[in-house]
């Protein structure tokens, strides 16, 4: 192929990769217009959105209720998804793959039904409207996720250091939490803040399990755009963006993405 | 970590948690069955022979199947290219991944209100028209099934995009440079060797984008008209509003079977397409 094509094939590539920060890059902008809506020319640039949407106690609440359910699912299914991985791995028993396909299951349900599944359970159990209820659908949903990292991780520690310290004479509770934890940590971190990022993010399921007592973020933003497309809308949305955004650049820090395009080794 | 010591089964009650998240989730859906074949107190199809027997309801499942096979295929088009400039661009990878990434992991209330803002009668785009005299009245870009195939065709590329550079990172170069070797051009080798490797990641694309799509909830309503109902948009009103469980869950299932079949099709034809040995 002649270089020119080439170039404008490389060109048109890289439109449609910016296409993909469009709306988010909008919204960022209309966040700081101080008419609230983006036109073209642009006018004067403010902040009062954002000084608007930190004064307002609804907001504060929601953005407090979602940054807490996050840090607790994370955690909880990073050490739920840990310790069955561990189990699995050492243990190998014949039903595994029967098992993984089990823990894999929801991703094959589509969310409108995961929803009502799982409003359904929750009701029974008088959780619906609770950030409980919130926190166990969200391991429910996100530990998928939490468990393919930990899995990889946990393949690629070598099995001589495993054998050299049970022969030393180290019992399974140092083996697990002393050899196996700190081996598989780079697996723990992309666990804890991938499930963090999605239970922070997610709308279709817990637009489900909301109440007058409870709601979180990025459902009472969908809320607020029913009701009337506030440009207060545009400074929560970036500042969601942003906490994502944090995110993921900890994760390319520490860890790496490559986690995300690797092909399943197992 | 293989290790030729056998562990203890006591090491079996790590699995108690997974198990009862495991538990919960089965539980889950066996109400879920309960609740859609038992209305009131005694067992009955009445959900089912209604979405059976009623037009307006076929039209929303046809519309749901409809719009996301459209989006499934949107979206492993337009991703191809990015992932191709990605697995191109080994030292920018990095970078270009976080621009895939954080679109794909920001709420999609988030993105999709930025369509709003865009597409919208009074939004920039049609502002921005107006503006240069290119329209006298807003175009109607969203409220209809256009906004809807838009928004979620924008909010499930970036699944397409990882799906399909995850299998071309597999690709091993050698064999590009093999068809180069013999003589094939740039276009040539992509179409004989690349594209047919690269084939089982477009088709787990499609497989994801079409059951992500068939299960929308937040874009269809907010993109599409209040008569452009999906069928996510239906349950969800049902639960929310009507408190109709037993409705709902008959919906939920019926999305359901229609996912699989539609991931069964899909199969079907990646066996007919792929050659066994590279899947």
């Amino acid at each position: 192929m002649n270089a020119p094509i080439l170039r404008l094939g490389r060109a048109a590539s890289f439109a449609l990769l910016l296409f993909l920060p469009l709306p988010i890059v909008v919204i960022g902008a209309t966040s700081f217009a101080a008419a609230g809506y983006l036109k073209f020319p642009p006018g004067e640039l403010s902040l009062r959105w954002y000084a608007e949407a930190a004064t307002d106690p609804r907001w504060i609440e929601a953005f407090g209720t979602s940054l807490g359910i996050a840090a607790v699912v994370s955690v909880l299914v990073t050490a739920i998804a840990f310790a069955g991985a561990y189990a699995c791995h050492r243990l190998r028993p014949r039903w595994l793959p029967a098992f993984e396909l089990a823990v894999m299951s929801p991703l094959f349900f589509p969310h409108a039904a995961l929803g009502v599944a799982l409003v359904n359970v929750l009701a029974m159990a008088g959780y619906l409207g609770s950030a409980t209820g919130i926190v166990i659908a969200h391991i429910v949903c996100t530990l998928p996720f939490a468990w393919r990292p930990i899995v990889v991780a946990l393949q690629r520690i070598d099995g001589e250091i495993v054998e050299a310290a049970s022969l030393l004479g180290a019992d399974e509770r140092r083996i697990a939490l002393g050899i196996a934890l700190p081996l598989a940590r780079s697996g723990l971190v992309t666990a804890l803040l991938f499930s963090f990022i999605i239970s922070f993010d997610e709308v279709t399921i817990t637009m489900f399990l909301t109440g007058p007592q409870v709601t979180t973020l990025p459902v009472q933003i969908y809320a607020f755009i029913q009701e009337n497309a506030s440009p207060v809308l545009a400074a929560i949305s970036t500042a969601t963006v942003v906490v994502t955004l944090m995110v993921v650049m900890l994760l390319e820090r520490l860890i790496g993405l490559e986690f995300f395009v690797a092909h399943d080794p197992a | 970590m293989r290790s030729t010591t056998s562990a203890p089964k006591s090491l079996g009650w790590l699995l108690l948690p997974a198990l009862l998240v495991l538990a919960l989730f089965l539980g889950s859906v066996a109400l879920l069955l309960f609740h859609a074949f038992w209305v009131k107190d005694g067992f009955s199809l009445i959900y089912f022979r209604q979405i059976l027997d009623r037009a307006d309801y076929h039209e929303v499942f046809l519309r749901t199947v409809s719009i996301s096979s459209i989006v499934a295929v949107a979206s492993a088009v337009l991703a191809y290219p990015i992932a191709l400039l990605l697995w191109r661009l080994p030292r920018w990878r990095n970078l270009l991944l976080v621009i895939v990434l954080v679109p794909w992991l920001v709420s999609l209330v988030v993105r999709t209100y930025g369509w709003l803002v865009i597409l919208g009668p009074k939004g920039f785009l049609n502002e921005t028209l107006k503006w240069a005299g290119v329209i006298q009245s807003p175009l109607p870009l969203i409220f209809n099934d256009l906004g809807v195939v838009i928004g979620l065709t924008h909010v499930l590329m970036p699944f397409a995009v990882i799906a399909t550079l995850s299998v071309l990172l597999q690709i091993d170069n050698r064999l590009e440079e093999a068809s180069e070797s013999l003589g094939a051009g740039g276009f040539e080798t992509w179409r004989r060797v690349v594209l047919p490797l690269s084939l089982p990641g477009v088709f787990t694309g499609l497989g994801i984008t079409f059951l992500t799509s068939m299960g929308a909830i937040v874009t269809p309503i907010l993109l599409g008209g209040i008569r452009q109902k999906m069928a996510g948009t239906q349950i969800y009103q049902e639960v929310v509003y009507n408190f109709n469980m037993s409705k709902a869950s008959a919906w939920a299932i019926c999305l359901l079977l229609l996912s699989g079949l539609g991931l069964a099709l899909l199969r079907m034809l990646e066996a007919a397409l792929v050659p066994k040995a590279d899947r």
